[in-house]
């Protein structure tokens, strides 16, 4: 992975790395590694995740009670922190998803627009 | 919640699993050991800085910011012990001011009266429009009334005050006590603490006499024995049961500008609606949703409904007040100022804090930039600065409680008598919860004041500057603000100087009043008589003759005389009277007098001028012709442009047909209600023409100029038992004494207000001190230039000095216009001089310039003795 390639990839927008993380763990119980990684592989490997920020994250969405963790062991045994969506985070998540699509219509919306009046 | 507790350490070992998972995972994309460790790494981006936003969301990192700040923060005062000593000291003289007053004030009219729903209780007295009269006691026919119909009451009380000498046990003693109405307690929920209160039938005039005794009686002469209950005691030479103990300190409700604090209540008070005689006091309770106007309204038919039946009660109206007003009386101006001027002094020590705090600031102004530059944020340094404050404040704060505790036991010595009825336990009231929670508001609302202008101004970061020289370029803004708190200062000095020298104007003015008599080496004491002989005019009035003349013979003495009524005193015995000219006024304008019992030399004795006539002597007795005299006043109001001698008059209302009295002398005005209630008519007859129902109590005697009073007062006592073994003698005191009491307010008033001004004017002028010198520290650069181009030393005094004298005087001027507008809540506590008056303007102003001035002559000496080369040479 060269450091060209990392720079073609996006960053997130702020706010949608919670969205992300919520919707990543609807398929069960994943350490953080895991997370990023998920992320980045639903996307194609257009998105790029910045680890750094994502514990800070996680650790936001566990005090807010929409995710819960626990210490396990990970596929290669190795000792790792699980994540897994509440009821609460199910919530959000649907929450936040319908609100993520509506902002990203009206975006292409404006963005289509502007392109056939160009 | 678990995350709340979840530690820091176990977030670093999140992060270190993660890093180990994606070397893995990068290994297995084929990369080596150590280029796959450094990927993850790369990946992650800065570990530190997630661990430290981990931190940061944590509940406990403002817990530890705070524990931090504080260990910094003492750290920091404990290098500078002058610094923190004065600032601490400061806080604490502000601050303990604050608390001394506030204890005062919450005593006095904030804390609820120790009754059953005290909001419903009022106290009832009457006044009299149509002749201006205010604040006067009631008769038995309206108390009745008002109590059975107005139907604004769910029950009213009544009591008068009396005398009661006990006698038989111990030695003879007189008490102050009320003959009270036996619901007077159930009224106002008080339960006694021993025995039981007055009965129905006790409350009949002739009914089975009973009394029940304050705890202060009853520890103190009884030895709080319960087996009092149920016994006989002497009272008034009469055989009375004790029938019950009131608990400690509800004496106080009677703490009232009227009188003392009664230490038993007696039963038998007789109210009869044939009884017109204006000597009780209402406590009544309102029925639930009546307001004060409502009750008055309501009352109002009723007495004049009762008017037509009593010609003597013409005019007459209720005058309900609420029982805190009452308590707290004429107290309640005064602390309300004596409050404000607190707050002015907190304020400016406060201002000083300020300065000191930026001048500190500016010499810290190098590890703000450290800090700054270090990563620390001006919120966290702001917030650092603050707790730095807190310290300090709270630090004056718990000092100041401590100097507040004294502070209350100094004003409890200065307070007047009634002050301290109307705030029982005053003494040890700073440790009060309530009092303790006020001070620390104050020290809190302190920090705030003192501490955020100058923590904001020093955070202000000017990273690249400062730390490459040390804060030498002083931009104007900042010298600004020091100078505003300098002149905000010394305006609320001057407010606080033009009160107290309203004061010292007022007791000068008081000082300077001619009584109308001459108060100097007179000593004068009662002797309330007491027992059956005494009842017959006759024994009493033997008993007197027989004591001024043993008095009259001791040495030193120069005349001795008896009385019923003392001027400058409470003794004010308002009667009616007719003069023969006009022996049948309308109702409702009967002319009214101080009634005033004398012997023979009683104008000699007090130096009260003789302005025609004569005085009395031995031979106005029982047999001779009834004779008066009158005061000045009343002859010129009642017999204008004649000779009022050998004019008659007659006392009582006209129905009561009293004998006619000759006029023989016309007396001098004596300001005997004290400097501030002017002239009053008066009416003087000798005592041993048995003249009515008062007989005299009061003794005076005259000593020779070269003899104190006080050195006679036990041979005068002796003389006394002399006469009677078993008479107690009672407020023993000089004329001086007693024509200052009247005054005791306007005294502590001024003391207070004078050391708080006095406060103010130090620290204030402490704070422009501090800010010339610290300008001058700041210029003296500039100063060096000046000198070297040529400045004169003179020159060079007079710009510092301009700076300091343009401070002042615009601080002088704001002060005077605060002191307009605010003196005149002082202006129920002056007399004979306004609110405004220019000459204590004046003074004041002066004063304070002067010293101010004074205060910036020492930096304009130290800058003009700048050594040019020594100034230049140091950059």
């Amino acid at each position: 992975m060269s450091t060209r390639e990392e720079n073609n990839r996006l960053e997130l927008l702020q706010g949608t790395l919670d969205l992300l993380i919520l919707r990543t763990l609807i398929f069960g119980p994943e350490h953080g590694q895991g997370i990023a990684r998920a992320i980045e592989q639903t996307s194609d490997d257009e998105l790029l995740v910045e680890h750094g920020a994502l514990y800070p994250a996680l650790q936001r969405l566990e005090s807010r009670g929409w995710i819960s963790a626990e210490w396990g062991t990970s596929k290669n045994h190795r000792k790792a922190r699980f994540y897994r969506l509440t009821k609460a985070g199910r919530k959000q998540l649907a929450k936040e998803a319908v609100k993520w699509r509506r902002l990203a219509a009206a975006i292409g919306r404006i963005l289509g627009a502007e392109a056939g009046e160009g | 919640m678990l995350s709340r507790k979840r530690k820091p350490s176990d977030f670093k070992a999140e992060v270190e699993a993660h890093l180990a998972l994606e070397t893995e995972r990068l290994k297995e994309q084929g990369l080596s050991d150590d280029d796959a460790r450094l990927a993850a790494r790369r990946a992650f981006g800065n570990v530190t800085r997630a661990e430290e936003r981990f931190y940061e969301s944590g509940r406990w990192v403002g817990w530890d910011h705070l524990v931090q700040d504080v260990r910094f923060g003492l750290r920091m005062l404990a290098k500078s012990p002058g610094f923190t000593a004065v600032a601490v000291l400061t806080l604490a003289l502000g601050i303990g001011a604050n608390t001394a007053i506030f204890s005062a004030l919450d005593a006095v009219l904030l804390k609820p009266l120790p009754f059953k729903d005290p909001g419903r209780l009022v106290f009832i007295e009457k006044k009299n429009p149509p002749r201006g009269w205010v604040r006067n006691p009631i008769s038995p026919a309206e108390i009745l009334g008002w109590r059975s119909e107005s139907g604004a009451f769910e029950d009213l009380a009544a009591y008068t005050q009396t005398s009661c000498v006990l006698t038989g046990r111990g030695d003879p003693e007189e008490d102050p006590c009320e003959k009270v109405s036996g619901n007077l307690f159930p009224l106002l929920g008080v339960s006694p603490l021993r025995g039981r209160t007055f009965s129905a039938d006790e409350d009949r005039a002739e009914g089975p006499r009973a009394a029940i005794l304050s705890y202060g009686l009853w520890r103190r002469r009884f030895d709080a024995d319960t087996s009092v209950i149920g016994r006989a005691m002497e009272l008034n030479g009469a055989s009375t049961t004790i029938v019950g103990v009131m608990p400690p300190n509800f004496s106080h409700l009677y703490a009232t500008p009227y009188g003392t604090v009664p230490e038993l209540w007696v039963s038998g008070i007789g109210l009869s609606p044939a009884l017109t005689w204006n000597d009780y006091f209402g406590v009544g309770r309102l029925k639930p949703g009546i307001t004060l106007q409502q009750a008055e309204a309501r009352m109002n038919p009723i007495s004049a409904r009762i008017e037509q039946v009593h010609p003597d009660l013409k005019g007459w109206r209720a005058d309900v007040m609420s029982l805190r007003t009452m308590l707290s009386g004429d107290t309640r101006p005064a602390l309300v100022v004596l409050m404000g001027a607190v707050i002015f002094v907190l304020l400016i020590a406060c201002a000083n804090m300020a300065n000191l705090l930026l001048a500190r600031g500016t010499g810290r102004a190098g590890e703000f930039a450290v800090r700054g530059a270090l990563g620390a944020s001006r919120q966290r340094i702001v917030r650092q600065l603050l707790t730095e404050n807190l310290v300090l404040s709270l630090g004056g704060g718990a000092l100041g409680v401590l100097l507040a505790s004294w502070g209350c036991k100094a004003m409890a010595a200065l307070a007047p008598e009634y002050v301290l009825n109307s705030a029982p336990g005053l003494a040890d009231s700073a440790t009060d919860l309530r009092v303790l929670a006020f001070s620390l508001i104050a020290a809190l609302a302190t920090t705030l004041l003192f501490g955020l202008a100058p923590a904001i101004e020093s955070s202000r970061l000017h990273l690249t500057e400062t730390l490459k020289e040390t804060g030498r370029v002083q931009s104007p803004g900042s010298r600004r603000f020091p100078s505003a708190l300098v002149v905000a200062e010394i305006a609320l000095a001057l407010v606080l100087l033009a009160g107290a020298g309203l004061m010292v104007r007022t007791l000068t003015k008081l000082g300077q009043v001619n009584l109308g008599l001459n108060p100097a080496n007179v000593l004068t004491l009662r002797v309330p008589l007491s027992g059956e002989r005494y009842k017959e005019a006759r024994t009493s009035a033997e008993f007197w003759r027989r004591v001024v003349a043993s008095v009259e013979a001791l040495p030193g003495v120069i005349s001795a005389s008896v009385a019923r009524g003392l001027p400058t005193g409470d003794d004010w015995e308002g009667q009616f009277f007719t003069t023969a000219d006009q022996p049948n006024p309308p109702a409702g304008q009967v002319p009214d007098a101080n009634y005033i019992v004398a012997g023979p030399d009683y104008f000699r004795t007090l130096g009260i001028p003789l302005l025609s006539g004569r005085s009395f002597n031995e031979h106005d007795t029982e047999t001779s012709e009834r004779v008066v005299i009158v005061n000045e006043q009343l002859a010129r109001t009642y017999w204008p442009g004649q000779n009022p001698l050998g004019k008659q008059l007659r006392m009582g209302s006209p129905s009561e047909n009293r004998p006619w009295l000759s006029v023989v002398g016309v007396a001098g005005n004596v300001l005997s209600q004290g400097p501030g209630a002017g002239f009053h008519s008066e009416v003087y007859v000798p005592y041993r023409q048995f003249p009515w129902v008062l007989s005299p109590e009061n003794l005076v005697v005259r000593t020779a100029a070269n003899v104190k009073p006080v050195s006679i007062a036990h041979a005068v006592a002796d003389a006394v038992h002399r006469a009677d073994q078993n008479q107690p003698v009672v407020d023993l005191k000089t004329m001086e004494q007693a024509a200052r009491e009247p005054m005791a307010q306007q005294r502590m008033m001024m003391a207070l207000l004078g050391a708080f001004a006095g406060l103010a004017l130090i620290l204030s002028v402490l704070g422009i001190y501090s800010v010339l010198s610290y300008s001058v520290s700041q210029r003296t650069r500039e100063i060096g230039v000046r000198v070297a181009l040529g400045a004169e030393r003179r020159d060079v005094l007079g710009l510092v000095v301009r700076q300091g004298f343009r401070l002042t005087v615009f601080g002088v001027a704001i002060g005077l216009l605060g002191a307009f507008g605010l003196t005149r809540f002082l202006s129920s506590l002056l007399y004979d001089v306004k609110p405004t008056d220019a000459l204590t303007f004046v003074a004041v102003s002066i004063l304070l310039t002067g010293v101010a001035l004074l205060a910036c002559y020492i930096p304009a000496r130290r800058a003009s003795q700048v050594d040019p080369i020594v100034a230049l040479r140091c950059e």
